[in-house]
């Protein structure tokens, strides 16, 4: 502003003043004077003009400055990072427990952390852990101890709380008839009065901290058999401990930061979050030789089952030649805890909008995890995809290390697959040996890219269909002819027993019994003869080399196959045409394998073990490897042997039931 | 009186304005030296101390990235070029001790170094052994691009780039990621809110104003100014693809968008003619990439990219766009040698040529050659019976890199003002009928072919 000043008084000599300075230099006082006048004025003049300049100067680079953040680095998603846990000084909880006939619900200083009144659902004992320090609901589950066994699985649960941490218990409906004394007792440990007088239909709530003291507790008695007690409501408050009294002093490492963060989560776990020799978390297998598939990606598809995914995630960082990097976790749906065991192991883990329901959901839930498998890992030519309800096999990858150039080189083969259909205790003997097979098993299998991106993918079931992934996938028009390789011994096992398609029945009667490979680094035999042609001529050799089983005995008989070791048996049984199998599901029906639908089969033959012997079975006349055509030495009395399906009812209902039954 | 008056007056002027530019030189000083740090410092004298700090600076960082394993290479456009007017020298004698610190002492703000995505382990230990060290370091990580594509997955965010800052030098590590199409991908770098705008003068980087796109680089063990380091074996084909970079996401919220709109055709035909037209693109990729020609998706096909992220299903062929200057005679009997024989050649070298070749069950290759002008770039069109010419006009354009259906490609980085030329304000809207003589919005009429030139210039097969 005060640029202006100087100028307008001695702008009217300025012209003179040079001019004078010139010419009457020294001769005049006054030029002297009026030279330093001048001096001043030319010296303020810059100043202006300095002045002009930084002006200038600044707006620029302030200007840019602005640019700069405003535009270029600014991230457009605003992502406002709002504090997520506002501070709690709050010393203690106001803990609300009800329980009645029809509804239970449990409320921590106001928050409703458990409603339940749906019909028909959530009968037995609701358990709550809360953490001590925070409040956080850890762990909340439902024991239906109406029903036998669940009174075992709350002790073992039970057991696994740490010490200290809050325990809400409640019962809704009825949950005291199969609560055995061994359960009562634990409960009684924890404080509890009542437990040990629990009784038919009554309502009980309670609250203690495990190893402490007991916050409150509510009884109502039921009155008669026919009538439920009372509904209870209990209030009580409850004390919190500081963070550092809750959790484990174990030494500062990366690993025990990630084991912190999840205990101090979640419950249920158990050793992993012990203070004392904690279960580790990191388990370096050993590394395979000239391992093929180091690189290969591993979808892990994962539903709302954290403590399955937790055991899967075990077996399979446990398997030699594993390469933790390529392994992601893909959730379907926004679960906390199927991600806080992800982050446990220190994997990355990938969440997915539900879309559809039930099979429509998993088929949906699939195909994003292999679309964005293959998106992560560009160079990727196959991908190993897995479920979280398997044991991965100590030697998985060795077994696909070993195998894997099949897929990559024979055309005719659709995957490699750990696990055999026909794979039982009692069916499967030899770790080192594989078949083809025409049906596709999944549970544990290897995709090859080019199939998924051109053919699969664009096809894709849409979301509208409430198909099964696999079944489609199956089906003539995906398979086109194609085989998997499978082991004879399976490398995964399925331990789920709560899934879409799956209850403990279910489990007991097919899976339970599946064999399952513990043998490490073992080495397969003639992978070569594994191929298209060299397939053919394996199996004519076998059946060249086979003793014909007495077909007039009962082949469902254990006397069928004589008390031998390590021979190879043949039986021919009727099948009339390519797709029938009437006999074989009714002879798969009593060896106790497979009959839910046709699994195993190459060409009309089936390959297992029966006594460690390798038994083969073909169907005549339908299979080309039918006496007549491929001239073995079938002595000519021999009847292939035909079994009468029985009266409809059973079988014919089970199959729609649960034919994917596996796939869950 | 009135005289000393004037003087006093002047005098005190002069002093008031002497004290004032003072000020203002001591403030713009200040200030400048606050905004250019180092750089400005520089000039104060203290030129030796300022250069072995970067020196430093860089090998320290080295040492604390091969303590952990990490595979890094230098991709620092000044010192790159510095280094390639050595190439020579420098490739002949890997091992042999440097008289003087000719290239990391150059004075700059950044070191810029990358790392492979997949080459290491997200070991948090980097960071606690650098903070021991002395840096300090920024994280910049944002969503997954691979997993953009992707209906409703919210995967974990992923480092961009890292900063590590020491004294008053800064390390600029760029996070590359493998993408689909058999390329190299780094992101954007944006601030979040919470984020220190001041760490460094982020608007030097040289990385990170937009995603770039490149290809996997060949590597190269050298030791320069005695460190050891990683450089791409070529830096001066490095540094000519670092000035064409730029990488365009497709828009997949917005393809999402249309196809709630419009939904997508899942028959047969659309299925089969996807396949056939992305392994068409590949092979014409892979041909036109063969001989060095540069190319874009054009048409149709830039259009199914903008609005809907694929191949559109009606759309019958796929058009590829070249500039005439980098047209080469070799491109027929390429494609021929290819598989794709010529299925018609309109126009000439100097006039509206187009040629289009015949690709497996009559999906077509278009090929459309582009004519610069000053204000603006076209392509010609010819109607083979009545010989007409047609004069497509678009605004001028620069080329992006995209992925499309697998494939690092091309396109136009004013997307919009090109499709919008080709197709009007309404091309959000699918159309099944299209006239290429006269449904796009910028065809004019440009004359009839004289007749004595039409056996040249319409040529089909």
């Amino acid at each position: 502003m005060e640029e202006w000043k100087p100028n307008p008084p001695v702008k009217p000599h300025k012209k003179r003043s040079w001019y004078l300075a010139w010419k009457y230099k020294l001769m005049n006082q006054r030029a002297l004077r009026k030279l330093c006048q001048t001096g001043a004025v030319l010296f303020l003049l810059v100043t202006v003009i300095v002045n002009i300049k930084l002006i200038l100067d600044t707006r620029r680079a302030a200007y840019e400055e602005e640019e700069e953040s405003a535009q270029d680095y600014d991230d457009e998603m605003l992502n406002v990072e709002v504090p997520r846990h506002p501070v709690n000084n709050k010393k203690v909880l106001d803990v609300e427990v009800y329980s009645s006939r029809s509804k239970v619900y449990v409320a921590v200083d106001g928050t409703t952390v458990l409603e339940d009144e749906a019909r028909e659902q959530g009968r037995g004992i609701h358990v709550i852990v809360l953490n001590q320090a925070t409040g956080h609901v850890m762990a909340k589950r439902v024991f239906d101890t109406y029903s036998p066994h669940e009174d075992e699985a709350m002790v073992l649960f039970l057991n696994m709380v740490a010490r200290g941490r809050i325990l809400i218990f409640t019962i809704k409906d009825e949950g005291s008839f199969h609560l055995k004394e061994t359960a009562k007792n634990v409960l009684k440990s924890l404080g509890s009065q009542v437990a040990p007088f629990l009784s038919w239909r009554d309502m009980w709530t309670f609250v203690g901290k495990k190893g402490g003291e007991v916050y409150g507790e509510k009884h109502a008695k039921s009155p008669a058999l026919s009538t439920w007690g009372d509904p209870v409501l209990l209030k009580t408050e409850v004390h919190l401990t500081s963070v550092e009294d809750a959790e484990c002093h174990w030494p500062d490492t990366e690993l025990n930061r990630r084991r912190k963060r999840f205990c101090s989560k979640v419950e249920g776990y158990g050793s992993v979050c012990s203070c004392k020799d904690p279960t580790p978390i990191e388990f370096n297998p050993d590394p395979l030789k000239d391992n093929k598939v180091f690189d290969v990606p591993v979808a892990v598809i994962a539903g709302n089952r954290p403590n399955y995914l937790y055991r899967m995630l075990r077996s399979l960082l446990s398997a030699q030649g594993v390469n933790p990097q390529m392994i992601t976790v893909f959730i379907d749906g926004y679960y906390e805890e199927p991600m806080d065991v992800v982050e446990l192991f220190g994997l990355s883990g990938i969440q997915h909008t539900p879309i559809s329901i039930k099979n429509a959901r998993v088929s949906q839930h699939y195909k994003a995890s292999l679309t964005a498998t293959f998106n992560l890992f560009p160079d990727a030519k196959f991908a190993v995809v897995l479920e979280e309800d398997l044991d991965i096999s100590v030697d998985f990858f060795s077994f696909l290390s070993q195998s894997i150039h099949l897929l990559e080189e024979d055309e005719s083969l659709y995957c490699i697959s750990a696990w055999n259909d026909q794979g039982y205790e009692h069916t499967a003997e030899d770790p080192s040996l594989l078949y083809r097979v025409e049906t596709m098993p999944g549970l544990g299998w290897v995709l090859r890219k080019s199939l998924y991106k051109d053919e699969l993918e664009p096809k894709w079931p849409t979301p509208e269909k409430l198909w099964d992934w696999d079944m489609w996938m199956r089906m003539p028009e995906q398979r086109k002819g194609r085989e998997c390789i499978i082991p004879d011994i399976s490398r995964s096992y399925h331990f789920g027993i709560v899934g879409l398609n799956m209850n403990g029945y279910f489990h007991e009667a097919y899976f339970k019994k599946h064999k399952f490979n513990t043998v490490p680094n073992v080495q397969l035999k003639n992978v070569e003869s594994l191929r298209k042609d060299n397939y053919e001529t394996e199996i004519h050799r076998l059946l060249g080399e086979a003793e014909v089983l007495d077909h007039s005995k009962n082949p469902c008989e254990d006397s069928f196959v004589p008390d031998t070791e390590g021979r190879v048996y043949v039986m021919f049984i009727r099948m009339e045409q390519e797709a029938d199998f009437t006999t074989w599901t009714q002879l798969a029906k009593c060896l106790h394998i497979w009959d839910l639908d046709v699994r195993g089969n190459h060409k009309g033959l089936w390959r297992l073990f029966r006594k460690k012997n390798h038994f083969l079975v073909v169907g005549v006349p339908a299979s080309p490897y039918s006496p007549l055509t491929c001239r073995s030495k079938k002595p000519s009395s021999v009847t292939p042997i035909y079994m009468e399906p029985p009266a409809k009812e059973e079988g014919a209902v089970a199959v729609p039931a649960v034919a994917a039954a596996e796939q869950t | 009186m009135q005289k000393i008056n004037r003087n006093v007056v002047l005098a005190l002027l002069s002093l008031t304005s002497l004290v004032f530019l003072l000020f203002q030189l001591c403030y713009y000083k200040f200030y400048l030296s606050q905004k250019n740090g180092a750089s400005f410092s520089k000039v104060r004298g203290s030129q030796s101390g300022q250069d072995s700090t970067r020196w430093h600076v860089v090998r320290k960082f080295l040492g604390l990235i091969s303590s952990h394993n990490i595979p890094v290479y230098l991709i620092d456009p000044l010192i790159l070029g510095l280094v390639d007017k050595d190439i020579e020298q420098i490739r002949s004698s890997p091992d042999g001790p440097s008289p003087e610190c000719k290239y990391f002492c150059a004075p700059r703000d950044f070191t810029t170094f990358a790392l492979l995505d997949k080459t290491w382990k997200h070991d948090v230990g980097l960071f606690r052994t650098a903070e021991k060290m002395g840096f300090q370091w920024l994280k910049i990580i944002n969503k997954d691009p691979r997993l953009d594509g992707m209906d409703d997955l919210s995967g974990m965010e992923i480092p961009l780039h890292y900063i590590f800052k020491l004294a008053s030098h800064a390390i600029h590590l760029v996070v590359f990621y493998e993408r689909s199409g058999n390329f190299l991908w780094h992101g954007p770098l944006r601030l979040r809110q919470h984020m220190d705008r001041k760490f460094v003068p982020f608007r030097k980087l040289h990385f990170g104003r937009y995603p770039g796109a490149y290809e996997k680089p060949e590597l190269l063990l050298v030791s320069i100014d005695d460190l050891k380091v990683q450089i791409p074996k070529n830096p001066s084909s490095f540094l000519e693809e670092m000035s064409h970079s730029r990488f365009l996401e497709c828009r997949y919220r917005e393809a999402r968008a249309f196809f709630q709109l419009y939904p997508d055709d899942a028959s047969v035909d659309a299925v089969e003619f996807r396949k056939k037209a992305k392994s068409l693109l590949h092979l014409a990729a892979l041909t036109l990439n063969n001989l060095g020609v540069k190319f874009w998706l054009s048409s149709g096909t830039c259009l199914g990219w903008y609005r809907q992220c694929n191949v559109i299903p009606h759309s019958k062929d796929v058009d590829l766009g070249i500039f005439i200057r980098d047209y080469k005679a070799d491109i027929i009997p390429a494609f021929q040698k290819a598989g794709l024989p010529l299925k018609h050649k309109f126009g000439k070298l100097e006039d509206s040529l187009e040629l289009s070749f015949q690709g497996e069950d009559d999906v077509k290759l278009d090929i459309f050659f582009f004519y610069e002008e000053d204000d603006h770039i076209w392509n010609g069109g010819t109607q083979a019976k009545s010989g007409k010419k047609f004069k497509y006009l678009f605004p001028k354009f620069t080329l992006c890199w995209t992925e499309f259906v697998e494939l690092k490609v091309h396109v136009p980085c004013e997307t919009l003002q090109y499709v919008e030329a080709n197709y009007g304000p309404e091309w959000k809207v699918p159309v099944k009928t299209w006239d290429w003589k006269s449904s796009p919005s910028n065809v004019q009429d440009n004359g009839v072919w004289p007749i004595d030139e039409w056996d040249n210039v319409i040529q089909i097969y």
